[in-house]
Order: C-alpha cells, then sequence, then structure tokens
C-alpha cells in the first residue's frame, strides 16, 4: 500500500507509461490478474508482516514478563468473583474469542469479543478504539464491572501474594512486586501484553497463493482454488473491499460506518468511534501519560494528532480479515451469524442505513449466489487450514516455583 | 505586501544563522529556490512556488516519494518565489478524498523551520484512492490556496 505524488517528471511519466503498456503482457502468465491487481495482491502480504516490540511498554518481548503474562492470562483469580479469566471470553481453541454475539462475563456486554490473533500489529484497540496501546487494551477488561470488576488492589495482592507470580515478576521487572498497587496493575497489564505479542497466525492459502505470484511460479499459484481467486478479483475490483481491508492485515486500522446497526437493546445507541476518542483521550493510560515507557513519546503520533468528526458517530473499527473462520459471529454486535450474512450484508446494503455522513464507496454489490459463494471462498483462504499452533514461550527462563 | 527577501546570492547574517540552526535542529539539506528534484513534487500558483516531499519514519521503505498507504508521515515543505525563498507563512496543510467526501482522521501541525521552510506532522492516508493535498500559504493578508492531487493505492 503505497501512495504516489502524481509525476511531474517526463522521464519517470515514460517510464510508466512503458509499464503500463507492457501490463497485458505481463498478465498473461500471472493467471488472468491485471498488473494493477497484482500490485494490490502484493500488498496484502508478505506474512508474517514486519513487526517491532512496543516501545511504549518496556518489557515488550521480554522472556519472563511473557511467562509472566501467559500465567495472568488463565488466570481467574484477577476477577471480583475468582472465576473470570481473560481466557473465559477469549478462549485459545477458537482464535482467541467466545463464539458468542457479545461478551459475557460477571454481566451481559454489548459487544462481540475479538480474537486475539496479531493483535499486536493493530495501532487502536476495541471496536472504537478506547486505546491506543495493547497494555491499556489488557488493563481495561480487568476493571470493567461487566467484565472482570477486579481493581489494582486485587491484582497487586495476587502479584504479592503468590510465590510463583512474584518470582516472575522479579524475573520481569527486575524487583520485587512492591511498587503501589495502581504501578503494579499497570505492570500486570504490561505483562499480558508482552503474551498477547506472541500470538501470531501462519500463513495461509492466500499467503502462498501471493508468494507464488510474486516469484511467478505458475505451478504453486496454480494451487489456489479457483473460486477463492474469483472471490479475490470481486475483493480487490467490484467490491472494492480492499479500499478498508487493506495491507496484509486487511486493515487500514482505521474505522468505518458500514450499516451494522449501532441501537443497544433494549434501548440505546453505541456510539462507536465517538465514545473511543473521548474514553480515549480521557484515559491516564494512554500513550500521552505517564506510564508510556517510550520517552520520546514518538509513539504517541496517533493520539496526539487525532481529529475528532461528527462522523466518528456509528464508527466501527475496520476488523482484520485474518482468522475469520475461527471467529464466528462477526461484526461490532456478533450480529451476522456467518460468512455468508456478511457477504450478503455488504451485497443487498440498504443505504439508508449509513448516515448521510458514511462512506460513499459502499453501494449495495448485488452479487449473484455463485459470486457470494465465491467471495465467501476467498475470505476463507485468509484463515490459516488447521487447527492454529499453540502459542510457545521463548526458553531461557528459570523456573519459578 | 512583497516581503520575498533573495537569500540565495546575497546572505544575510540573520540568514545565516537561520540556515545554521537549520542544519543543527533538522539535519535535512537547505532547500534551494527555486526548487529542484531533491525539494520533491513542486506545484505554484502565480508566482508562488511550493515543494512539498513525504518524510518517512525509518522503519518504513522508503523507495523514492513513496509513502505507505495507512501510516503516519511528515511533509518537508518548501515556500518560494519568483525571486528565492519566499517570506510567506504555510498557514494550513491538510488532504481530503473528493469522492468520499471525507478528510483524514488526524489534524496535522504546522512547524516554521526558517528560510521558508516548514514541517508539516501527523499526516496519514488512510484509504486507497485519489487523495487532494491542499495547503494555505499567507503573505500579508493574501491567502493564497494550492491543491494537487496524489493516488494512494
Ligand atoms: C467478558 C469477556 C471478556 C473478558 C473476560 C476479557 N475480554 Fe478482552 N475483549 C472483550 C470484548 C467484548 C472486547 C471488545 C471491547 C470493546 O470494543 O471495547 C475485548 C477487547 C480486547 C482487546 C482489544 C482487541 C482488539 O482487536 O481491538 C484486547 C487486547 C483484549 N480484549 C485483551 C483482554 C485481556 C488481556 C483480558 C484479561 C485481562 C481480557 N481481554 C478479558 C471481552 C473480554
Ligand atoms: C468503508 C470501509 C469498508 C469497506 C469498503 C469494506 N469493509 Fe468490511 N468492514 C468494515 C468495518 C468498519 C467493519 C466492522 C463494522 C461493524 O462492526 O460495525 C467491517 C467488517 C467486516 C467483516 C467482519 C469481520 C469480523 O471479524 O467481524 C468482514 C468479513 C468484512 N468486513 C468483509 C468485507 C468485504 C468482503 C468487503 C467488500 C465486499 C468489505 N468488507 C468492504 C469496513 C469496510
Amino acid at each position: 500500500m503505497t501512495f504516489r505524488p502524481t509525476e511531474h517528471h517526463s522521464g519517470r511519466r515514460i517510464l510508466a507509461t512503458l509499464l503500463f503498456l507492457l501490463a497485458p503482457a505481463a498478465a498473461a502468465g500471472t493467471d488472468g490478474f491485471s498488473a494493477g491487481e497484482l500490485e494490490r495482491i502484493a500488498s496484502h502480504g508478505p506474512w508474517p508482516t514486519e513487526w517491532m516490540r512496543d516501545p511504549g511498554n518496556r518489557v515488550s518481548a521480554n522472556a519472563a514478563a511473557i511467562h509472566l503474562g501467559h500465567r495472568l492470562f488463565f488466570e481467574p483469580r484477577l476477577s471480583a468473583n475468582g472465576r473470570v479469566a481473560c481466557a473465559t471470553c477469549h478462549d485459545p481453541a477458537r482464535g482467541f474469542q467466545d463464539g458468542r454475539a457479545t461478551a459475557r462475563g460477571l454481566a451481559d456486554g454489548t459487544r462481540n469479543t475479538p480474537g486475539l490473533f496479531d493483535v499486536r500489529h493493530q495501532r487502536w484497540f476495541g471496536w472504537d478504539g478506547g486505546h491506543d496501546n495493547l497494555w491499556s487494551a489488557s488493563l481495561r477488561p480487568i476493571l470493567d464491572q461487566r467484565e472482570m470488576g477486579g481493581s489494582a488492589t486485587r491484582s497487586a495482592a495476587l502479584l504479592r501474594g503468590s510465590a510463583a507470580l512474584a518470582c516472575h515478576y522479579r524475573q520481569a521487572f527486575g524487583k520485587a512486586p512492591k511498587a503501589t498497587d495502581p504501578d503494579l496493575l499497570v505492570n500486570v497489564a504490561k505483562a499480558i501484553a508482552s503474551w498477547q505479542e506472541t500470538l501470531a497466525s501462519p500463513p495461509t492459502a492466500f499467503d502462498r497463493f501471493r508468494d507464488a505470484l510474486e516469484r511467478k511460479d505458475d505451478a504453486a499459484a496454480a494451487t489456489y482454488p479457483a473460486a477463492a481467486r474469483r472471490g479475490l478479483k470481486i475483493f480487490l475490483g467490484r467490491g472494492q473491499c480492499s479500499t478498508c481491508h487493506a495491507g496484509p492485515l486487511f486493515t487500514n486500522g482505521e474505522f468505518g460506518d458500514i450499516g451494522v446497526p449501532f441501537f443497544i437493546k433494549p434501548a440505546g445507541v453505541d456510539p462507536g468511534r465517538q465514545g473511543g476518542i473521548k474514553r480515549l483521550l480521557a484515559s491516564p493510560y494512554n500513550l500521552l501519560g505517564a506510564h508510556n515507557d517510550d520517552a520520546t513519546k514518538g509513539n504517541a503520533t496517533g493520539t496526539r494528532y487525532l481529529r475528532p468528526e461528527h462522523r466518528n458517530f456509528g464508527e466501527f473499527k475496520v476488523p482484520t480479515l485474518r482468522n475469520l473462520t475461527l471467529t464466528a459471529p462477526y461484526m461490532h454486535n456478533g450480529s451476522l451469524a456467518t460468512l455468508r450474512d456478511v457477504v450478503r450484508h455488504y451485497s443487498e446494503l440498504d443505504e439508508d442505513r449509513l448516515h448521510t455522513d458514511g462512506e460513499r464507496i459502499l453501494k449495495p454489490l448485488n452479487l449473484s449466489e455463485a459470486e457470494s459463494a465465491d467471495l465467501v471462498a476467498f475470505l476463507e483462504s485468509l484463515s490459516p487450514e488447521a487447527a492454529p499452533p499453540t502459542p510457545v514461550e521463548p526458553p531461557g527462563v528459570a523456573a519459578c516455583r | 505586501m512583497n516581503k520575498s527577501r533573495r537569500r540565495r546570492h546575497g546572505v544575510s547574517v540573520s540568514g545565516m544563522l537561520a540556515a545554521l540552526a537549520l542544519v543543527a535542529t533538522a539535519g535535512v539539506a537547505n532547500a534551494a529556490c527555486p526548487p529542484n528534484d531533491d525539494d520533491g513534487t513542486v506545484i505554484n500558483k502565480g508566482d508562488l512556488l511550493l515543494a512539498f516531499k513525504p518524510l518517512l519514519k525509518a522503519d518504513s521503505v522508503s523507495k523514492a516519494q513513496r509513502i505507505p498507504m495507512a501510516r503516519h508521515f511528515a511533509l518537508d515543505v518548501q515556500l518560494c518565489d519568483r525571486g528565492g525563498v519566499s517570506g510567506a507563512q504555510l498557514t494550513k496543510a491538510d488532504a481530503s478524498m473528493p469522492a468520499h467526501k471525507h478528510g483524514m482522521n488526524y489534524r496535522p501541525t504546522i512547524k516554521p523551520l526558517g528560510d521558508g521552510r516548514f514541517r508539516v506532522d501527523g499526516m496519514m492516508f488512510h484509504m486507497a484512492g485519489r487523495w487532494q493535498l491542499a495547503f494555505e500559504v499567507q503573505a500579508g493578508k493574501e491567502i493564497t490556496r494550492l491543491t494537487h492531487d496524489v493516488q494512494a493505492d
């Protein structure tokens, strides 16, 4: 995904024209995709894509913190009733999701639980982007009354009271868990974040196809099913899906309104991104605050330059399209049960539901049955074929008893 | 009204200091007026020339002039007029997608670096398609608006 300033230099323009003229010839050996389509396909990879440790989290990529975070992720004692852990909703067997339309912890929530594979690549966290970093998104559910209903005091007491957890804490942070309760809570969240950073999904059938096209390896490319290939064409072309679902993660990391209702039963609305921006800017745990371990605050660009707009009302985060076969149901409110339903949503889009500020890109696609099936086949090719890998812990951490 | 100073040949002391400060702080090569290829894309309105160049974080691939979509970037802007460096100020830098009737999700800031040079921070093209860059330049009471289309894909 790149942008090019319009060319002014005649030399470059001639080159561009030449490339354009050559394109049809090149397309012959590349599966009937045009040069433009091939460029777009390439932009959805490579996978895994480059990742750098989080400068805002001093224990990011720290082996001992990953060990500690792993234990805390499965630790129900962080919750008020001692029965709800992160893994209660983020189930490793379901792509770290719960299969429910909306989450249920201590009480019922109003939003769908997102899967956590590849979460380290995101810019905004939560359907409304109410968090600008992974550790504050991990701290939120501990305190949320409907999710775990925990507290800084409870989290700190757990760390101090368990010899094994205290030992892992010492290994990760270099000192005993003696800081204040609120500071310990932040460190609990940072350790859990460092473990979640290891949740990476493997390459898929689509990734192998994409790489084969890059290498011009026709034999390898030929193993990609014809239906997925036709679905990919719709995705890039008529569907304009890649306008928002861009790049290796199939999301531009920003927000949109695609006409999913934002009413909450029995009464109320989910303001989406508009509420998310308010929440973010009010949070002591955002990257402009004191808990950001990046002294330069160079990682706070997104938050610093945020521009709230009217249209943010009812916008939700553009989700990744990787691992979808593991994470049904879909959308911020879990209102669509299957990928077939999602494709029908885009195909029969109710334009009246897009509020006036809605994206002008979206029009009902009126796909035939066969085209819908193709688009579903393509979406399925973005998920791993086999059971997702069990997360591995890095070696080299001394045992704690 | 015309505040343009000719610094390219007759260099004033303050100009030299500004140039030194620029080299010391920004570490970018000083632009020439009129701009050349190194200053990026050049657009103009009347006598006013505006050269802009995207600045990328070290972590992103920087093929000349290419900016990864959906990532933050900065712009280096140089204002010139026919006589040399322009005394005008860059007062606004923004971008929008005319076809989708929306702008950026971020509000950029402008920092004057001296000698008609400005740094715009906080830009991001979050969607594929045609974006229109819009600049406002103020000289005295006169405001000049310059636009330029770029394709993000
Ligand atoms: C009651 C179910 C529940 C529990 C328990 C829970 N979560 Fe979540 N999680 C959710 C829901 C629902 C969301 C979406 C929240 C929103 O949009 O504001 C979410 C969002 C997230 C996100 C943002 C993901 C993204 O793609 O934007 C992260 C990270 C996360 N949870 C981590 C955790 C961690 C770590 C814990 C334990 C400390 C935890 N969750 C406990 C339901 C739960
Ligand atoms: C204008 C930007 C935009 C375009 C274009 C777009 N999407 Fe989406 N997509 C979104 C947003 C935003 C959501 C989440 C909406 C919500 O939850 O309310 C979403 C949700 C989804 C989901 C559900 C994923 C999940 O985990 O819940 C799928 C699947 C999907 N889109 C596929 C597509 C396909 C296929 C196309 C092309 C036909 C497409 N999208 C076009 C923005 C877009």
